[in-house]
């Protein structure tokens, strides 16, 4: 059981790209909500906001990756995971499904736009490839 | 209960039974045996022993026990305390203190104690040859009974009965008196009064010197006994209950028994989280409120809504009754930290050899104990710093005319909100000229700068980073790192310090700090679009004016409300947010102050004041100059919580407005 959970990944959407997040990093995944704007700190952290009585900063991925900025649709959502016991959320496009690798293999430069760092790996499954999310190194910095 | 539970019981015991161990040593160097001081110690003693061998703390149950041979012998006058009695009691001390360490962070004592087991031993084997030959020479000291009655023309008697004490203080230590002359109201029946005075004076000596004594028609002075007393001191017989023979118990020790009342002891962690589910209740109360407003908006005709309102108004009421009373448990008086002092002044007093007299004031003053905890290192801070800088060699000052023993004043109490708190010396105070070449060589000012100074200026110059007037590092103090790590930690407390000194006649640091640091009043300010708080403590006043009453100079926006020129900052400029153009014809300023800065915020909306939760914006954001921490808003949205010293940091460093930000403000 805690090794297949091991290996599921959470896809999330990014203008048209498509990255993983290992399930076991992922607290929970909300809707879009208010997000009080935080100055003079990270340029890709959004704010911060409430979740049930607790505060949290919220980063937005497009603005890590640095890719430009789109109004936010109803599909957005903040997938909030777990940083050295806090909570984080990132703010994505999109959620998709859960899927589990075939196979991964080291993350090379051919990962299109994106600073390579942010990936340990590239997942393959039935839908394609999917870069597979660092999130040490997404939320470092 | 298990073993981890009983270990927080025991460590929490034993942290108490050392500090009032700590007390006793201290008193017994000041004022010299006294049974009741010794009769304490064993007790203390006796009791941590106990609790310590019940826990299998072997090192901690030997070295209390050789203590408290030492003490036995002591109370049995078979060894004077010397000073190399005291000393070795405090190193004991010390040694328990680490033990006590070690079984906190490790479980286990590893410290050997053979070494100063084996110097207890040595100092119980010199004592009875030396113990007796001080009996010898030394009178035993003997408890008296005075009877003093006042002469009926005597017209203010309670005065009177102080004199009289004061006069027997003189010759010995005063036990007891009856009546308690501090509990007497109605002094028209204080014609007779009873003293127990402990004395190695000749009682017909007392006697006669008592009767000399105005408005005393008559004395009399007879040992004290029991039996003695009975008859005078038919009130007494709770004390003589409590007492073992030949020892009652002092004044002051009675009425602090007295006020012990039934208490629990509570994880502090618990409270901690009482605390944050009570802040969850007071936002939920604001929300309800605000969702009850907009229901009346719509449904203004609605009866149920009265039932809502009722409802709400008295969630409100029960809500916050129960944040004071969460308060109320969360208050510790700072006694807790002030009887760390004494120890500490002692030492630093012989390690650079000053004599210093230490002065608590306040001891029962009630704080969180958040902020007691946190309150304590730049406390620490000052007390040294008056010491080493502040307080001259016992030689110095007598050629100065002053007294040969330094005082240090240190006071707690409570003004309005805040807790204010004061350490005062009476040393060489601050020379402002030696600040201003300091700071110049330190290259913290320039010398131009230095010019412009007024001495009140010059003198907060020390709360820079990097400054220290002390010529040479000394292991007490003077490493550069002083002051401003002080005022950092107040502020950070949302406090602030003060600094008044006169040369040659001492300094006086006076801290402020609020009541607790997790619900503070709040005023909520919008500035675009996003709503902000402000500690109330911290707003001076809050004014409109017309916007053409703005002035520019040398490129920044200042106002002048009643006669005073004030610098104005915008609220959006602070952070360097985009800003467009306000079209009102009025501004609308809120005048924040921090100590005698005082700095005009132009805000775009004001929304009212509540009470706010503090919460931390945690550590993945880090700190953001100017915000101190976030709170959650009736309507579930978070505002960021100003803070008064960032705001004035990122002011200063604020480019002057060029035009165009500057139409924006004027």
């Amino acid at each position: 059981m805690e090794a297949s959970q091991q290996d599921q990944y959470i896809v999330i959407e990014l203008g048209a790209e498509k990255y993983a997040l290992k399930i076991s990093e992922v607290y929970e995944i909300i809707k879009m909500q208010t997000i009080t704007a935080v100055p003079n700190s990270k340029t890709f952290l959004e704010g911060v906001t409430n979740i049930r009585g607790k505060i949290v900063p919220i980063i937005s991925l497009r603005k890590r990756f640095h890719l430009g900025a789109t109004s936010v649709t109803h599909n957005a959502r903040i997938v909030v995971v777990n940083h050295n016991g806090e909570m984080i959320g990132i703010v994505v496009d999109g959620v998709h499904q859960v899927v589990q690798f075939s196979d991964i293999q080291p993350s090379t430069d051919i990962v299109s736009e994106v600073d390579g760092s942010f990936f340990q790996g590239i997942g393959q499954s039935e839908d394609g490839l999917i870069g597979i999310l660092h999130l040490e190194h997404v939320l470092a910095g | 209960m298990n073993r981890s539970e009983l270990m927080g019981v025991f460590l929490s015991e034993a942290e108490e039974l050392l500090q009032l161990l700590e007390i006793e040593i201290l008193k017994l160097e000041q004022q010299g045996e006294s049974p009741d001081i010794i009769q304490n110690i064993f007790r203390i003693a006796h009791t941590l022993k106990g609790s310590s061998a019940a826990m299998g703390f072997e090192e901690m149950k030997q070295l209390t026990h050789e203590m408290e041979t030492i003490f036995d012998k002591i109370r049995n006058q078979l060894l004077p305390v010397t000073q190399q009695v005291v000393d070795l009691l405090f190193e004991c001390l010390d040694h328990l203190n680490g033990l006590k360490r070690e079984i906190e962070q490790e479980g286990i004592t590893k410290t050997p104690i053979d070494a100063i087991v084996h110097q207890l031993r040595q100092l119980e084997q010199n004592a009875e040859p030396e113990g007796k030959l001080l009996e010898e020479k030394q009178p035993k000291c003997q408890k008296y009974l005075c009877k003093v009655r006042l002469s009926e023309h005597c017209e203010m008697k309670l005065p009177r009965a102080h004199i009289v004490l004061h006069h027997l203080k003189q010759w010995g230590s005063v036990i007891s008196s009856e009546p308690e002359l501090d509990s007497v109201i109605e002094e028209a029946n204080l014609n007779e009064f009873f003293f127990v005075i402990q004395t190695n004076a000749d009682s017909d000596a007392l006697q006669h010197s008592l009767s000399q004594l105005r408005d005393v028609e008559d004395a009399e002075v007879v040992p004290f006994s029991y039996e003695s007393a009975a008859g005078a001191f038919v009130p007494w017989s709770d004390v003589n209950q409590d007492a073992e023979p030949g020892n009652s118990l002092p004044n002051q020790g009675r009425k602090e028994e007295k006020k012990i009342g039934q208490t629990i002891r509570v994880d502090v962690e618990h409270l901690d989280s009482i605390m944050n589910l009570v802040g969850e209740l007071v936002i939920d109360q604001t929300r309800i409120a605000q969702v009850g407003n907009m229901l009346r908006d719509r449904y203004a005709s609605d009866e149920m809504l009265d039932d809502l309102e009722h409802i709400s108004n008295h969630f409100s009421r029960v809500v916050g009754e129960l944040q004071e009373f969460v308060m109320k448990t969360r208050m510790l008086p700072v006694e807790r930290l002030f009887n760390r002092f004494p120890r500490m002044v002692r030492d630093l007093g012989r390690a650079l050899n000053k004599e210093v007299n230490l002065l608590l004031e306040g001891k029962e003053t009630e704080l969180d104990r958040t902020v007691i905890e946190e309150i304590s290192d730049p406390l620490i801070h000052l007390i040294r710093n008056a010491i080493d800088h502040g307080i001259e060699e016992a030689e110095v000052r007598k050629q100065l005319g002053k007294s040969r023993k330094g005082t240090i004043k240190i006071r707690a109490s409570h003004q309005e909100n805040q807790v204010v708190l004061t350490v005062e010396d009476d040393g060489a105070g601050i020379n402002a000229e030696n600040v201003k070449e300091s700071a110049i060589r330190k290259q913290l000012i320039t010398a131009q700068e230095a010019e412009m100074m007024s001495e009140q200026e010059l003198i907060q110059l020390i709360f820079l980073p990097g400054f220290s007037t002390a010529r040479s590092v000394s292991e007490i103090s003077g490493r550069g790192v002083g002051m401003d790590i002080v005022r950092n930690h107040i502020e950070k407390l949302n406090g602030f310090i003060d600094v008044e000194t006169r040369l040659g006649e001492g300094t006086k640091f006076t801290i402020k700090l609020p009541l607790t640091l997790a619900i503070l009043r709040g005023l909520l300010i919008k500035s675009q679009e996003t709503t902000f708080a402000l500690p109330m403590n911290n707003v001076i006043e809050i004014v409109r004016i017309p916007r053409k009453k703005i002035y520019s100079v040398k490129g920044k926006a200042v106002v002048k409300i009643r006669e005073q020129i004030l610098p104005l900052i915008g609220l959006h400029d602070l952070f360097r947010s985009s800003c467009r153009n306000s079209q009102t014809k009025h501004a609308c300023i809120v005048v924040v102050g921090l100590a005698e800065k005082r700095l005009g915020l132009v805000v775009e909306e004001l929304i009212g004041s509540q009470e706010i939760v503090v919460k931390s914006i945690g550590s993945y954001i880090g700190q953001v100059e100017g915000v101190s921490g976030a709170t959650i808003l009736g309507d579930g949205s978070v505002a960021l919580i100003l803070d008064v010293t960032g705001v004035f940091k990122l002011a200063q460093n604020l480019p002057s407005i060029e035009s165009e930000a500057m139409n924006d403000v004027v």
